[in-house]
C-alpha cells in the first residue's frame, strides 16, 4: 500500500480481519496491473529458490471482494509468481503437498485507498495508459476535495508534470476523453493528442475571430478529424504550429500570417500540418542556426589569436581560406539586402 | 432416405433460426451439395450441433441470471450494486441478450444498472458511484475469450472500487472458462462447450480419425480457416446467429457461393437484389 499521510483524516486505511489463511495459486487472482519491470529475474530467481526450499514464510496480503470466490492480491504478487513457476516447474512442497501461500486477508479497499493503491502500482509500470490514470486523479480530487499538485503528487505519487497532464486531459468535455477510451486501437485517440492540442487550441481561439465563432467543441473536432484523416500525422506535429508563433513573436508580418496560417489549418481539411507549418519553422531555424554559426566561427578565430605565422605555405593556404569565407560572407550578405522575398527583387 | 430423416430432424430440432429459416428441404439441399461418399459425415455433423432456440436461451439467461443474483445478494451485493454489461458494439448479440435478460429478469425495476461496455466513461462514473458491487458481462456465446478478455483487459485499467466479475452468457466454451478464471472473472453459463463434444476438433473422439480428416478436409476446402476462428470448431448454434467459431461447412462461403450453409451467419449472406 501507498503510504498515506496518517494526520489525512479523509484517507482511509486498509483494515485487517485477523484473518491468516493458506491459499493455493488456484485460490489467488493475480494483479493485472502489476509492473513487469519491477520483477528483477535475478531476484527472481532467487526468491523462488528460496521459496521452493523453505516454502513462503512471509505471508501475502489480499482481500476477497463480495461475491467474488478468489482472492485479490494486494501485496505480494512476487511471491505469488514463484509459487506458480514452482508449480509448473512440478517442484510443489515437501512430501508431495501442494504448496499453499499463506495470506493475510484484509477487508477490501475502500474506493480512495483501492486508487492509491493503484496509484502506487502505475507508478512503476510502464505502458499505462494516460486517461485512466486522469480519471483516476478526478475522483481523488474529486473525493478528498483538493486539485493542489503537490498534495496530489503526496498521494498519487505522480509528478507534477504528470498531474499537470492529467489536468490537461480533463480539460477536454466527456465525448473527447471517452475518444482516449475507444476499445479499438485503431479508431482510439492517443491521450497525447489533446495534450499537444491544447495550446494550438487555445492560440486559435484567442486569435480567429471564425473559429470563436465556431466554437471550442467544432474547432476539437476539426482536429480529430484532420488526424483521423492524416492531416496530422503526428501528435508532436502540434508543436510546429505553437514553435511558428513563438519563433514569430518579433516579427509582426510573419506572426500575422501564421495566425492566418492557424485559421487556414483548422477550416481547410485539407492542410496538413508540416505543409502548414514547416516554412516558419525550418526558415527561421535555418538563420538561426546561421546566425550561431557566424558567433561561433569568430569566436574560434579570435581564440587561435593568429596575427602572423613564420610558415610561408601555410600562411598561403590561411590567406586563401579567409579569402573565399570573405567572398561567401560577402555574397551573401549582398543577396540579404534590401526586401527579404528574393523572388519579389527579381520581379 | 436416410438424409430425409436427417434432414427432417435437423428443420424440427433447429426451427427459429433467425439469419435463414431451415426447413426439411433447405436441409436435404445442403448435404446433396457433398460428394455421396460424404453426405453421411456431413449427416453426421449436423446431428452434432447443439442449436438453442430463442426460448431456451432466454431460459438459460433468466435461469443463471437468478442463481447468479441469489448469490450475490447472500454475499452482501443487493440488485442495485450490480452493473450489467454489455461485452461488444450495438448490433452484435450481448446488447440482444442484456436487453432481454433487462425484461425477462425486470433488471431496472430492481435498480440493476445497464451499462454499454464501451461507454468506459459511464462505466467508471457508476462504479464510482456505487463503490463495490459486480460486473456483469453479458453475452450469448463465448468462443476463445480473447476479443472479451482483451476489451476487459483495456477498460479494466479505468475500474475504479471493489467489484467482482462475472460473465453470463448461455454457452461458454471451455478455452475462454480458462481465460476468464485467470481474470478472476466467474463464468455462469448454462452449457460450458467443451472440446470432446466438437466432432472436429483434435480432442474429440465424437468421430473417429478417418472421417474427423476427412470432414476438416473438406472444411478446409472450402475455406482456408474452415474450422472457424482460431480453428475452435466449435458446435453451438444460436437463434440468433452462428457464431465465427463453426466449422464452415455449416456457415457456408460469403455470399453463400460456391457452398451454402445451413446455419450462414447474417454477414455471410447475400444481398437481396433490387
Amino acid at each position: 500500500m501507498p503510504t498515506l499521510k496518517p494526520t489525512h483524516p479523509a484517507v482511509p486505511q486498509i483494515v485487517p480481519t485477523g484473518k491468516l489463511r493458506h491459499l493455493t495459486t488456484r485460490e489467488v487472482i493475480p494483479s493485472t496491473n502489476n509492473p513487469r519491470h519491477l520483477f528483477d529475474p535475478d531476484q527472481l530467481l532467487e526468491l523462488k529458490k528460496n521459496i521452493g526450499e523453505h516454502g513462503v514464510l512471509v505471508p501475502i496480503t489480499v482481500y476477497q471482494a463480495k461475491g467474488q470466490a478468489k482472492f485479490s492480491i494486494l501485496d505480494g504478487e512476487r511471491r505469488f509468481r514463484c509459487v506458480v513457476e514452482l508449480e509448473e516447474e512440478g517442484r510443489g512442497g515437501k512430501d508431495g503437498v501442494p504448496l499453499t501461500l499463506p495470506a493475510n486477508v484484509v477487508e477490501p479497499p475502500t474506493k480512495i485507498a483501492g486508487l492509491l493503491y493503484m496509484f502506487s502500482i502505475h507508478n512503476y509500470r510502464e505502458g499505462w495508459e494516460l486517461m485512466p490514470t486522469a480519471l483516476s486523479l478526478k475522483i481523488v480530487m474529486e473525493d478528498l476535495g483538493t486539485t493542489d499538485n503537490k498534495a496530489l503528487g503526496k498521494l498519487t505519487g505522480l509528478s507534477d508534470a504528470q498531474i499537470e497532464r492529467c489536468k490537461k486531459l480533463l480539460k477536454f468535455p466527456e465525448k473527447f476523453q471517452e475518444m482516449s477510451l475507444d476499445v479499438n486501437p485503431k479508431t482510439r485517440i492517443p491521450p497525447n493528442f489533446w495534450i499537444e492540442a491544447l495550446p494550438v487550441l487555445d492560440l486559435a481561439l484567442e486569435t480567429s475571430e471564425p473559429l470563436r465563432k465556431l466554437g471550442r467543441g467544432r474547432a476539437t473536432e476539426k482536429l480529430v478529424d484532420k488526424y483521423r484523416d492524416k492531416k496530422i500525422k503526428s501528435v508532436i506535429h502540434f508543436r510546429r504550429i505553437m514553435e511558428s508563433y513563438e519563433l514569430s513573436e518579433d516579427d509582426p508580418p510573419t506572426k500575422a500570417k501564421v495566425l492566418r496560417r492557424v485559421e487556414e489549418f483548422f477550416l481547410n481539411p485539407k492542410l496538413e500540418t508540416r505543409d502548414g507549418f514547416d516554412e516558419f519553422v525550418v526558415e527561421k531555424k535555418r538563420v538561426q542556426s546561421a546566425l550561431s554559426a557566424c558567433e561561433g566561427f569568430l569566436l574560434q578565430l579570435q581564440k587561435f589569436k593568429l596575427t602572423y605565422t613564420t610558415n610561408e605555405d601555410e600562411r598561403r593556404n590561411l590567406r586563401k581560406a579567409l579569402h573565399d569565407v570573405q567572398a561567401y560572407c560577402e555574397s551573401l550578405e549582398h543577396a540579404l539586402e534590401g526586401s527579404d522575398d528574393p523572388e519579389a527583387q527579381q520581379d | 432416405m436416410r438424409w430425409l430423416i436427417h434432414s427432417v430432424r435437423a428443420a424440427l430440432r433447429c426451427r427459429g433460426y433467425k439469419p435463414q429459416p431451415l426447413s426439411w428441404l433447405s436441409a436435404s439441399r445442403w448435404i446433396k451439395q457433398f460428394d455421396k461418399k460424404d453426405q453421411a459425415l456431413a449427416e453426421r455433423l449436423l446431428s452434432n450441433v447443439i442449436y438453442l432456440s430463442e426460448s431456451t436461451t432466454r431460459e438459460v439467461l433468466l435461469e443463471q441470471n437468478a442463481i447468479l443474483m441469489k448469490r450475490l445478494k447472500e454475499a452482501g451485493l443487493p440488485a442495485k450494486n450490480l452493473i450489467y454489461v454489455s461485452v461488444h458494439e450495438a448490433g452484435s448479440s450481448s446488447p440482444v441478450m442484456l436487453n432481454l435478460l433487462r425484461d425477462g429478469a425486470f433488471l431496472e425495476k430492481l435498480g440493476c444498472k445497464l451499462i454499454d461496455g464501451r461507454d468506459t466513461l459511464n462505466l467508471v462514473k457508476a462504479m464510482n458511484e456505487l463503490g463495490e458491487g459486480a460486473l456483469i458481462y453479458v453475452d450469448d456465446f463465448v468462443g476463445s475469450g480473447n476479443q472479451f478478455c482483451t476489451e476487459r483487459d483495456f477498460i479494466s485499467q479505468n475500474f475504479v472500487g471493489t467489484f467482482s466479475e462475472f460473465m453470463l452468457a448461455p454457452s461458454i466454451c471451455e478455452e475462454a472458462f480458462a481465460k476468464m478464471d485467470e481474470r478472476g472473472i466467474q463464468a455462469f453459463a448454462g452449457h460450458k462447450h467443451v472440446k470432446a463434444e466438437r466432432p472436429l476438433h483434435p480432442e474429440s473422439d465424437v468421430f473417429d480419425e478417418k472421417d474427423r480428416l476427412r470432414v476438416a478436409a473438406i472444411c478446409k476446402g472450402i475455406d482456408r480457416f474452415g474450422l472457424g476462428y482460431k480453428g475452435l470448431a466449435t458446435m453451438v448454434v444460436l437463434y440468433r446467429n452462428a457464431p465465427n467459431t463453426v466449422p464452415v461447412m455449416l456457415r457456408g462461403n460469403v455470399n453463400q457461393k460456391p457452398y451454402f450453409g445451413i446455419f450462414p451467419r447474417t454477414i455471410d449472406l447475400p444481398i437481396p437484389s433490387g
